[in-house]
Order: C-alpha cells, then sequence, then structure tokens
C-alpha cells in the first residue's frame, strides 16, 4: 500500500503545485457564490431551488468532470511522455499500483473539491433561504430541503402486455394478418389498453390504489404529499383544467381528505399536501379523480402521473449521499481518462475521452433507435417503422451500449436533490456498486492490463 | 619517459575467468522496433550475448544510436525483447520484486520537476517501501553525497542539468541497490562531479555492487569498469576485460626508466638472439582504449555493419548549411570515430611494429634526459604533478591487477 499512496501523494503534489487545485476550487467557489448573485431567482422556492441546487450542482459536476477527465489523462500520459514513468517503472512498483495509485489520488482529490464547493453550496442555500418569503420559506423546507420517499401505483404493465396479447389473438382467429401487419395491430391494440387505464374522461373519474408498505408503521401523524401531472385531450382556453381530488376512503373514524374544485395546467407536475393518517390498516392510500363534464378528457401517464411523497429523512444526509453519487462518477470519468491514458498520447487520450462523454450524454438518439427497432425512418403517423440493413447489428449493439451507459446515467442525484427525494444508502450502495466497481473497476482492469503490457520507454522525453 | 620494447612473439595472458553469481544473464537478445503497421523499422540490438557478474563494473560503449541505451532498457523491462533471453538476478527483468536490488539512472533526469530533492528522495524511498526513518537519514546522506544539501527545498525542475544529474544519482542509490544501472552517469556533470561519480562507482564495486555503465565517453569506461562490450550497429563488436581488448596479444611490451645507451644494446642484443630485428620495435606506450574502440569502429564500417541509430559524419542538410563550407567536427572522440574514412589508410589506431629498430630513437631514448634533443626537453614535473601521476598510476595498476 506504502507505493500506492505514495503515487496518490504524487497527483497531490502535482495539482497543488501546478495550481491546478486551486484554479479548480477558485472556479467552483466562484460559480457557486457568483451563479446565486448574477441570476435572480423568482422569489417562490422552486425558483431558488432551481438555482441555489439544481443550476449550481450541475455546474459543479461539469466542472470536475471536465477536469477529472483532463488531469486523468494528463498525470499518465505525461509521465509516460515525459519519461518519468520509466524511473518509476524500475522501482518495485507493479504497473497496477501505479495506476491505482494515480486513479486514488484523482478520486481524492475529487472528494476534497466536491466537499468544499458542496459545503458552499449548501452554506448558501440556508443563508439565501431566510431571505424567500415565509410561505415559500416553509415550501422548501417542506418540499426540497428534506429526503422524502415516494410510492406510485403499480404501472401494469404486465397486465397491458398480457391483455394485448389475448386481443390479439382473438383478433387474428378472426382475420388473419401478415407479418407487418400483426405488428403494427398489436402496437394499436397496446396503446389502447394502455389509454383505458390512464385517461379519464369527462364527467368520469379514476381510482388509484399506492401500497406504503412497511413505511405505514412511520408515517403516522406524518403529512402526505401528492404530486401530481396530466396532459389534456385539448388545449383548454383558460389553460388550466378544473377537478376534485379526494385522498382515503371512508373506514371506522378516519374520513377522506377531499380537495374542492381544483384548477390546475396540463403538461406539468403540481404537489399538494394532504393530511396524515389516510392510508389503511395495511398501508394502502386510495387517490380518486374526478373529471368534470366540461374538461376534455385528461390522462395520467402511467410513469408519473401520480405519486405520493412523505418524508423520510433529513435534508443534511441526503445532500451527502447525493454528493457521494457525483463522487462516483468523477471515479468513472477518472477511471476513463487513466484507461485512455494507458494506451494513448495525452491529446489523443483527452480527445477519446470526451468524445465518448459526449457519446454518453447524446445517448438518446440511440434510444429512440432502439425503441423504434431501426435507425431508419420512422412513420409517427402510421406508426410504421422503416428497415435497414445495419439494423441487424446496430440494434443489438446500440441496446448493449445503452445497457453500459445505463449503469452510470441511472442515477439523478440533482434531480432527487432539487424535488426534496430521498436518495438511499441503497441507492447510494448501488451507484457504487454499478459506477465504481462495474464500470471504473472494467475500466481499471483495462486500463492497467494495457500499462503492464506496454512498452514504457520508446517515447523520447519532451520535458 | 619510459622506454617500451615490445615483442610479436610474447604469449598472450591468460583470460581471466570472471567468478561468483550471475546477476545478469542476456542471450541472443534482439530488439527490433516496428511501426504502426507492425512493419520492422529498426533493428536497434542485435543477437547479443553476455553476462554480468556479481562484483563486476561492466560497461557497455558505443556511439550514439548504437543499442546501448535500449540494451539497458531491456534489461530493466522498459521495453520488451523481440527474440532472446534475459535475466537478471534470475528473474525476467519485470518481475517487480527484483527491482528492490537494483537501482537505475537514465540518460537523462527524468525527474518530477515540482518536486523538491528532499521530496524526490522521499517519493522514491516509498516506492522501496523504506521505513520512514530510514528514508530521511538515506535522503539526508545521499543529499549530502551529491552536494545538494544546501538546495534541498529547491524544486528540482529549477536545477541546471548537472544538479539534476546529481539528484537522479541519488534517486538511484536510496534503495542500496545490489545492481546500479547507469546510463552515460556523467553527462551534464563538471570535472569533479565527474571524477565524484566515477569515484562512488569505485566505491560501489569495493563493496561488492555489481555496475553496469553505458556510456560513450570512452574515459568513463576506461576508468573505472572492469569489463566492456562494445556496440555498434546494434552488435557486439568486442567484448572483454580492459587488458584483453587494450593489450596487443602477440606482443609483449617492457616499460623502464630511460636506460643508458649501453644497457639497451646489451638488452636488444639478448633480444636479436632470439627475435629478428625487425621485429623488434622500441618506442612509448601510446596503446590505448581510445584507439581500440576507433579500430572496432573502423572494423565494423569497413564491414558494412548495419546500423540503425545515428550515423555520424553525416553531412548537414544542405538547406541548413546554405552556402557554408561544412566545418571541422571537431577533436571530439565519437565524431573521429565514426566520420567517413579518408581516402589515404591511415596507420591502424594499435600502431604496426615498426619494421626495424629506430636507430635514431633508440639513441634519443639513450641519452640522458639533460642530452635529448628530440623532442625538446619538458620541464620538470611539479611535486603536485608527480604525485597526481603516481596516484593514475596506482589506480590504473589496481584496475589491472583487480581480481575478476
Amino acid at each position: 500500500m506504502q507505493q500506492i499512496f505514495a503515487m496518490a501523494w504524487l497527483t497531490w503534489k502535482a495539482a497543488f503545485r501546478f495550481r491546478l487545485f486551486l484554479v479548480i476550487a477558485g472556479l467552483l467557489l466562484l460559480s457557486v457564490i457568483g451563479l446565486p448573485l448574477l441570476v435572480k431567482d423568482d422569489g417562490t422556492a422552486r425558483g431558488f431551488t432551481q438555482i441555489l441546487l439544481t443550476y449550481t450542482l450541475g455546474i459543479i459536476s461539469t466542472l470536475l468532470g471536465i477536469s477529472t477527465l483532463w488531469l486523468a489523462c494528463g498525470t499518465l500520459a505525461r509521465d509516460i511522455e515525459e519519461c518519468q514513468i520509466q524511473v518509476v517503472a524500475t522501482k518495485p512498483i507493479a504497473r497496477w499500483q501505479i495506476w491505482l495509485g494515480k486513479w486514488l489520488g484523482i478520486v481524492s482529490l475529487n472528494a476534497l473539491l466536491l466537499a468544499i464547493s458542496g459545503g458552499a453550496v449548501y452554506g448558501m442555500l440556508q443563508w439565501r433561504a431566510d431571505r424567500l418569503p415565509l410561505a415559500e420559506q416553509k415550501v422548501l423546507r417542506n418540499e426540497v430541503l428534506v429526503a422524502r420517499a415516494s410510492v406510485k401505483p403499480p404501472d401494469h404493465h404486465a397486465e397491458i402486455e398480457q391483455q394485448t396479447d389475448e386481443l390479439l389473438k382473438e383478433r387474428l382467429e378472426k382475420v388473419p394478418l401478415d407479418r407487418d401487419s400483426i405488428a403494427q395491430v398489436r402496437q394499436q391494440i397496446r396503446e389502447q389498453i394502455k389509454a383505458s387505464k390512464q385517461i379519464v374522461p369527462p364527467g368520469y373519474s379514476r381510482e388509484w390504489t399506492l401500497d406504503l408498505g412497511m413505511a405505514r408503521f412511520s408515517l403516522h401523524d406524518q403529512p402526505l404529499f401528492l404530486r401530481i401531472k396530466f396532459n389534456a385531450a385539448q388545449k383548454p382556453a383558460s389553460g388550466t383544467i378544473d377537478g376534485f381530488w379526494q385522498v382515503g376512503l371512508p373506514e371506522g373514524n378516519t374520513r377522506p381528505w377531499f380537495s374542492g374544485p381544483l384548477s390546475l395546467a396540463p403538461d406539468s407536475f403540481h404537489e399538494f399536501r394532504i393530511p396524515p393518517n389516510l392510508f389503511d390498516s395495511q398501508g394502502k392510500l386510495t387517490v380518486s379523480f374526478l373529471n368534470v363534464p366540461e374538461n376534455p378528457t385528461v390522462l395520467f401517464p402511467l410513469e408519473d402521473g401520480i405519486e405520493v411523497l412523505y418524508r423520510e429523512g433529513g435534508f443534511g444526509l441526503n445532500y451527502i449521499r447525493g454528493l457521494g453519487i457525483i463522487l462516483c462518477w468523477m471515479a468513472l470519468l477518472a477511471a476513463l481518462g487513466l484507461a485512455a491514458a494507458s494506451f494513448l498520447s495525452f491529446p489523443v487520450a483527452a480527445f477519446f475521452s470526451l468524445g465518448l462523454l459526449t457519446l454518453v450524454l447524446a445517448s438518446g438518439t440511440m434510444a429512440n433507435a432502439v425503441s423504434e427497432g431501426t435507425i431508419a425512418n420512422w412513420n409517427a403517423e402510421k406508426g410504421t417503422k422503416g428497415w435497414s440493413p445495419a439494423d441487424i447489428v446496430v440494434i443489438p449493439t446500440f441496446k448493449a451500449i445503452l445497457r453500459v451507459i445505463s449503469l452510470a446515467k441511472d442515477f439523478s442525484p440533482v434531480d432527487s436533490l432539487s424535488s426534496g427525494r430521498s436518495i438511499t444508502w441503497t441507492e447510494l450502495g448501488l451507484a457504487f456498486a454499478q459506477i465504481v466497481l462495474l464500470l471504473s473497476g472494467g475500466l481499471a482492469v483495462f486500463g492497467m492490463v494495457v500499462l503492464t503490457r506496454r512498452e514504457l520507454a520508446t517515447a523520447q522525453g519532451t520535458q | 619517459m619510459p622506454a617500451t620494447l615490445t615483442s610479436l612473439t610474447a604469449p598472450t595472458d591468460a583470460t581471466p575467468v570472471p567468478t561468483g553469481e550471475t546477476v545478469v544473464s542476456v542471450r541472443g537478445l534482439t530488439k527490433v522496433f516496428k511501426d504502426f503497421w507492425n512493419r520492422p523499422k529498426a533493428r536497434a540490438v542485435d543477437n547479443v550475448d553476455f553476462d554480468v557478474r556479481k562484483g563486476e563494473v561492466f560497461g557497455l560503449l558505443g556511439p550514439n544510436g548504437s543499442g546501448k541505451s535500449t540494451t539497458v532498457k531491456l534489461l530493466l523491462g522498459l521495453l520488451h525483447p523481440t527474440k532472446g533471453h534475459l535475466e537478471v538476478f534470475g528473474h525476467s527483468p519485470r518481475h517487480v520484486a527484483t527491482k528492490a536490488r537494483i537501482g537505475y539512472l537514465p540518460e537523462e533526469s527524468y525527474l518530477y520537476r515540482y518536486l523538491n530533492s528532499r521530496e524526490t528522495l522521499e517519493f522514491f524511498g516509498n516506492l522501496f517501501e523504506l521505513p520512514r526513518k530510514d528514508r530521511h537519514q538515506r535522503s539526508e546522506q545521499l543529499l549530502e553525497m551529491v552536494g545538494l544539501s544546501q538546495a534541498h527545498l529547491r524544486a528540482v525542475g529549477e536545477f541546471s542539468k548537472g544538479m539534476q544529474r546529481r539528484i537522479g544519482l541519488a534517486q538511484a542509490l536510496i534503495n542500496d541497490p545490489d545492481l546500479v544501472i547507469l546510463d552515460e552517469p556523467t553527462s551534464g556533470l563538471d570535472p569533479i562531479g565527474c571524477r565524484e561519480v566515477k569515484d562512488l562507482i569505485l566505491a560501489l564495486a569495493r563493496r561488492g555492487k555489481t555496475v553496469i555503465l553505458s556510456s560513450h565517453l570512452l574515459s568513463d569506461v576506461e576508468d573505472v569498469c572492469d569489463r566492456v562490450v562494445i556496440y555498434y550497429g546494434g552488435k557486439i563488436q568486442a567484448m572483454g576485460t580492459l587488458r584483453e581488448l587494450l593489450a596487443t596479444p602477440d606482443t609483449i611490451r617492457i616499460t623502464t626508466p630511460n636506460l643508458s645507451r649501453p644497457t639497451l644494446e646489451r638488452v636488444l642484443e639478448v633480444i636479436r638472439k632470439d627475435v629478428a630485428e625487425d621485429r623488434v620495435r622500441i618506442d612509448t606506450p601510446t596503446q590505448n582504449l581510445e584507439s581500440y574502440f576507433l579500430q572496432v569502429v573502423h572494423n565494423a564500417r569497413r564491414a558494412a555493419a548495419e546500423t540503425s541509430g545515428a550515423m555520424s559524419g553525416a553531412r548537414v542538410a544542405a538547406y541548413l548549411r546554405g552556402n557554408a563550407e561544412e566545418k571541422p567536427v571537431g577533436d571530439k572522440l565519437l565524431e573521429r570515430l565514426t566520420a567517413p574514412a579518408p581516402a589515404s589508410t591511415p596507420a591502424p589506431a594499435s600502431a604496426a611494429p615498426e619494421p626495424s629498430v629506430d636507430e635514431q630513437r633508440l639513441a634519443a631514448l639513450a641519452k640522458p634526459a639533460a642530452e635529448a634533443e628530440t623532442p625538446a626537453p619538458k620541464p620538470a614535473p611539479t611535486a603536485e604533478q608527480t604525485a597526481e601521476l603516481e596516484k593514475a598510476n596506482e589506480k590504473l595498476a589496481g584496475l589491472m591487477s583487480k581480481p575478476k
């Protein structure tokens, strides 16, 4: 371990002596402190959160990400190009230890930078929160500066697929279809079934049952928050849709909560507080919506139409766990940079790593191609797809790439922190396992093997 | 000046057989550098064999690009051989634990410019897993030894090249290595520094350490090495002890102080009984490593030895020379060695024996120093000079008689 720590110490020395640490720390603090001073929020808790938490954490992640990639490529590639590695590698230190020492050095530097900038964000958040109007402060403390868990109704995925297959079978028994038409018909049937579970026509109501599970034991006398989102078949003239909400069922001494007429805009999230103790003894909470007859049909998406949030813990620890996930990302970028530098020169390694990062960030195109099943044009109106011979190779490749990318991309600590959602220890552990152990570990094994096999004395010194 | 008698009929000395543990074993070592498409680009080392035994100071000698540094890097596992077998302390050069017994000074001081000299030694001490106390102690002593105690807080990047060589040498010795590999150790050092490095090498050898010294500076090698290999074009052109290489094998040399003419006549008379007159030569000793090396390289070039390295003697590109006449390359030895051979064939470096006794020379040598006319008498050496000469003689005597 002494050798690994010596390499990590060397990385620290380089970062400090070349003033890289000071420059990055200065930039981070400038962004974190300067941005809220330059960009004024709208005085609401949401606006405040967006600027002081979402933007600042976004900037921290971006700045640290780029500097980590740059430092990782530079620390190894430059050592090889400037031949210092020739002196180090002739000492009793294995190449994998050199690699690991540098990685540890970069990750620990990131941890310090993240602690400094994260601490500044936290301080700014607490300090500036007092300037908000009292009502907004209350919203902020209840809905953002907390760690809230959430419960959603079942997404009915399996049920939808089963019903689709049954209906398709019946249809085919009556009217035989060719292969291409079968796929189209199946898609139409599926959408119909799915819609039937989402839409609420005018004058009708819909009921969702949410299972609070074991959390019910800790939620007595605790308020809950209903978070909803819906789409409207037609855009209402007033811009809002009126409706009535009921939470809970009349059972024993429990009385349901009625919202009264609520006028809400479609296509955006709304959150309102509901009184405690509305769930039954099994932890089941019933939520109903009544669409008034004057309204158009409304649709509550299965994925995020209805959600109930409840307080699980404080913001401080949640915030640290969120920063922990960001640090996991940095560890991955450090591994990516070092792996690239294990076989490429500095500028090429930096370019390669940044290119790969851009590809990951733009993975939406790949996801579209995978969902459409082709890289050829998709006719959205007819619901028909084109076909390309490359699909045979490209679509499975895209699927595999997306699966790998999702191991890191599925975590969204900034969004969670901004919406006051809980980042559990399990989630942090999962992030560590997927991002650090699996992805970074894979890159580390690749980088270490390449570095071990590489001839280190082919470069002529450039220092 | 002492006179020397040389006879071609004298028996050669028996080759001293090095004894002890083999530290480095090289068999059929070949290194071919390849291009991006894996096509052979340059054959830097070509089928080289040698052994280095414990306690030896072993020299790798050759012009730039002859394969010395490539061999060193192969020995250290920084390059991988294309063919052949290498062992250091009985292990592959890439065996990590073995590296704890090796100290290496590269041809340039590839050190971290942002560390100061103390931090540099601390860092390398950590790589050898030295305990803190040992690290501090050794760092102090090494800084003292290389004369950088006063500059221990200055960043290595601010050092002159000579100072960088010194701190580089210190890091190579932080682990008290059993095998020290020094690539051009005196490059960039002032004469005092060069002397100190050479003394250090000899001191290491006295302690039973093995030293491999790669250099194109003949004086470095001549002063400290027990055995040398001479590289040219990636191949070993000659190998052996300095005595083997420098001696003319079928002659003997008797070196005496100036003799009176009658005495010299008597000696010659005895010799002429066994050896034809035209095979006896009287001269002053001139044979040295430099001339031998010159001959080896000359022969190698004549044999059109293939080289992948720098070819000395190439003319500067015309557009760079402009209209200026090319200046003489100067008197640097290696430049002279590798310069194209002049049209007239020069006398070989190890001059062939004179066809007969040079009577005039004999007369001059037999004259008392004061009476000698040719060359003009030199002023008597001072006591200091005499002491220096004696010291040098002692050193050479010691070097030549050192057990292998």
